[in-house]
């Protein structure tokens, strides 16, 4: 059975269920794909019957430490090529190196899961602060995200604490995701699954963008002007969706 | 006026102040709208470059002072506004709920008297915190030569609190700011340094000093600077590059602002905060002013050869520290690996260690990255400059500072 390509069911509790079954019993993966891998010809294709058990989770913890663990789940939240296969690798090296596993930066696994998981947090970090609600029609705060990396949960955790008395809608455009706020708590429903309005806004909504329009534009100062420096640390991609930068595009 | 004009105005007269952190404060909301974050959040890059977090506006831009290098000065002739308490607030929940802003930073000009401008200011962010239930972030500035009754109820409302000391000497206050006196300025922050607690201006304080209105070099700004730390504790001190608003005698006539300076001078400032360097480690009375050719870090470390090179396996923190290139993260970085492995060029590289920097003053398990022929000092520095002119269109005048 060694040497093939083994698929979870796309939760990130199974995989690592997988991959804890797959280093005690010496199985040494090709590859780790979920439900939607279309395997190539060469493929050896395994699909293992896996319980699927969250106490993996303390075990991790108690192993190898939390801040490890959180790494982990956010290279699973990435959109890495492979990212199975290095948290296999990983979690390899962790159960030899316990909590100290992160600081063997010389181990390919190891650079890779800091650096993913450093852009992971980035990218959530830069949506805290680039994310522009609309106010619809109804009062819903209505916002689109393009994240490359699965960051719509911990970007609704964010709005949970901060806009707290609010109904807010947050939609992933890529993944057709939207994460929805009731003043309790945020779920998440496909696109296809739930419609609503989203052209219609309230009547005061054009005023109040005008208004930080005029902000954003005065706020710059002409003689240090610096399109480069903006542009490091606001990426156009990001800009779509901004919009006092619509007038940029 | 409507209040897309007095926005206008009243941000255009604020957009000086250097200041945009919206960290550093853990106060805790309860109910409401917003709350704030510990490492703070960029909401937006303006056309210069500079982060956007907080809703920077005055009060008003009507003043009763004349201060030379103000744009909001008593005999400049510009069209003058006033919020209205009301105002303020529906802007900045309006903003706040769309994710705009992160909070509001206030300030203003001084109307009748310093306590009367003090008053509007907390009356207008008493609303907001009480009616409006506002938890976001709150930076507001302290009008000096209010009294301190006033200063407290401030404090206690506000996660920042701070006043400028605007010129790093007395003699250059006195020359372009004859209205204001140290003494407030100083006054106010030994009151906010004795009374900061969770409650009471939580974020800390900072300042600002303006580089390039009068004569002082750069040890002065520095020396200012390091006294201030000390003193006061404060959180930042924020140099801004003096732009040429108003034409005055007093005044020089830059043709743009120094930059590349204050550039400079934020390096240092880090160098004081985070790299336990001294004033005088950097510059003394021979030397006053920073070489613009070469960073602080650098320039110290080239007068300073013989301390080097140094070895990453073994040589300690404060070491790391000195060593050009390699950041307080990466110092730590390479503490917690060396104990497992053998750290190579290549690794450093992972670690973010800007090795086209520190390789000039390291060995690595005690090889140095070309022959030691050239650990020369000419050799070395001609290569930095060249490294910092390439480099220079790619990096940014302006720095963000992420961390405080």
């Amino acid at each position: 059975m060694n040497n093939g390509c083994f698929i979870y069911n796309d939760t990130f509790v199974h995989l690592l269920n997988l991959i804890y079954y797959l280093i005690q019993n010496h199985l040494k993966p090709e590859n780790i794909k979920n439900t939607l891998y279309s395997p190539n010809l060469l493929d050896h294709v395994i699909v293992l019957k896996i319980e699927e058990d969250s106490e993996i989770i303390a075990k991790i913890i108690t192993s190898m430490g939390s801040f490890t663990f959180r790494s982990i789940y956010y290279v699973f939240l990435s959109s890495a090529d492979n990212k199975e296969l290095i948290i296999y690798y990983l979690l390899l090296n962790g159960v030899k190196y316990k909590e100290k596993v992160l600081y063997h930066r010389n181990l390919k696994c190891v650079e890779k899961t800091i650096n993913i998981s450093r852009y992971v947090l980035h990218e959530v970090h830069k949506y805290k602060g680039f994310l522009r609600f609309k106010e619809l029609e109804n009062h819903i705060l209505y916002a689109e995200i393009e994240p490359e990396n699965d960051i719509l949960s911990m970007v609704s955790h964010h709005f949970q604490r901060r806009l707290k008395n609010e109904y807010w809608i947050i939609k992933d455009v890529k993944r057709k995701i939207l994460s929805i706020y009731d003043k309790k708590k945020y779920f998440f429903v496909l696109e296809e699954n739930f419609s609503f309005e989203t052209t219609k806004l309230s009547q005061k909504e054009i005023e109040i963008e005008e208004l930080w329009k005029t902000f954003y534009k005065t706020i710059g100062i002409l003689e240090r002007k610096n399109d480069r420096c903006r542009m490091n640390f606001m990426p156009k991609k990001y800009w779509k969706y901004m919009l006092e930068m619509e007038e940029f595009l | 006026m409507n209040l897309k004009e007095k926005l206008k105005i009243l941000a255009d007269s604020a957009k000086y102040d250097a200041s945009c952190s919206s960290s550093g404060s853990t106060r805790k909301t309860r109910g409401g709208l917003g709350n704030v974050a510990f490492s703070g959040i960029c909401h937006s890059f303006a056309s210069d470059g500079r982060c956007i977090s907080l809703l920077k506006i005055l009060m008003t831009n009507c003043c009763i002072f004349d201060c030379k290098y103000c744009l909001n000065r008593k005999s400049n002739n510009i069209k003058r506004a006033v919020f209205t308490p009301e105002e303020v607030c529906q802007i900045t929940m309006n903003f706040y709920r769309r994710n705009y802003i992160e909070g509001l930073f206030l300030s203003s000009g001084i109307i009748k008297s310093p306590d009367y401008t003090m008053e509007l200011l907390i009356k207008t962010i008493s609303l907001l915190r009480k009616k409006y239930h506002f938890g976001g972030y709150i930076h507001a500035k302290a009008i000096p030569g209010a009294s301190e009754k006033l200063l407290k109820d401030l404090g206690l409302l506000v996660d920042r609190l701070s006043a400028n000391v605007e010129l790093p000497t007395l003699n250059g206050l006195k020359l372009l700011a004859p209205n204001k006196s140290e003494n407030h300025v100083s006054k106010i922050m030994q009151y906010v340094n004795i009374n900061q607690s969770k409650k009471y201006v939580p974020a800390g304080q900072s300042t600002q000093m303006i580089i390039g209105a009068t004569k002082e070099s750069d040890l002065e700004i520095m020396g200012k600077s390091a006294n201030l730390y000390n003193d006061y504790k404060l959180k930042r001190v924020f140099y801004s590059a003096y732009i040429s608003v108003n034409k005055d005698s007093l005044l020089p006539v830059l043709e743009s602002p120094p930059l590349k300076r204050e550039n400079r001078l934020y390096q240092a400032d880090w160098l004081l905060r985070f790299y336990h360097f001294k004033v005088n480690d950097l510059l003394d009375v021979k030397n006053p002013n920073f070489n613009i050719l070469i960073d602080p870090k650098a320039d110290w470390a080239l007068l300073h050869l013989n301390e080097f090179p140094k070895e990453i396996s073994k040589c300690s923190y404060y070491d790391l520290l000195k060593i050009p290139g390699i950041g307080v993260k990466s110092a730590k970085r390479i503490l917690s690996s060396r104990r497992f492995f053998k750290i190579s060029f290549d690794d450093l590289k992972k670690m973010g260690v800007v090795l086209k920097r520190a390789k000039y003053f390291i060995t690595c398990n005690g090889k140095y990255f070309m022959n030691h022929d050239y650990f020369q000092k000419e050799f070395i520095e001609k290569n930095l400059v060249l490294e910092e002119k390439t480099s220079l269109n790619k990096v940014h005048e302006q720095l963000r500072f992420f961390n405080e």
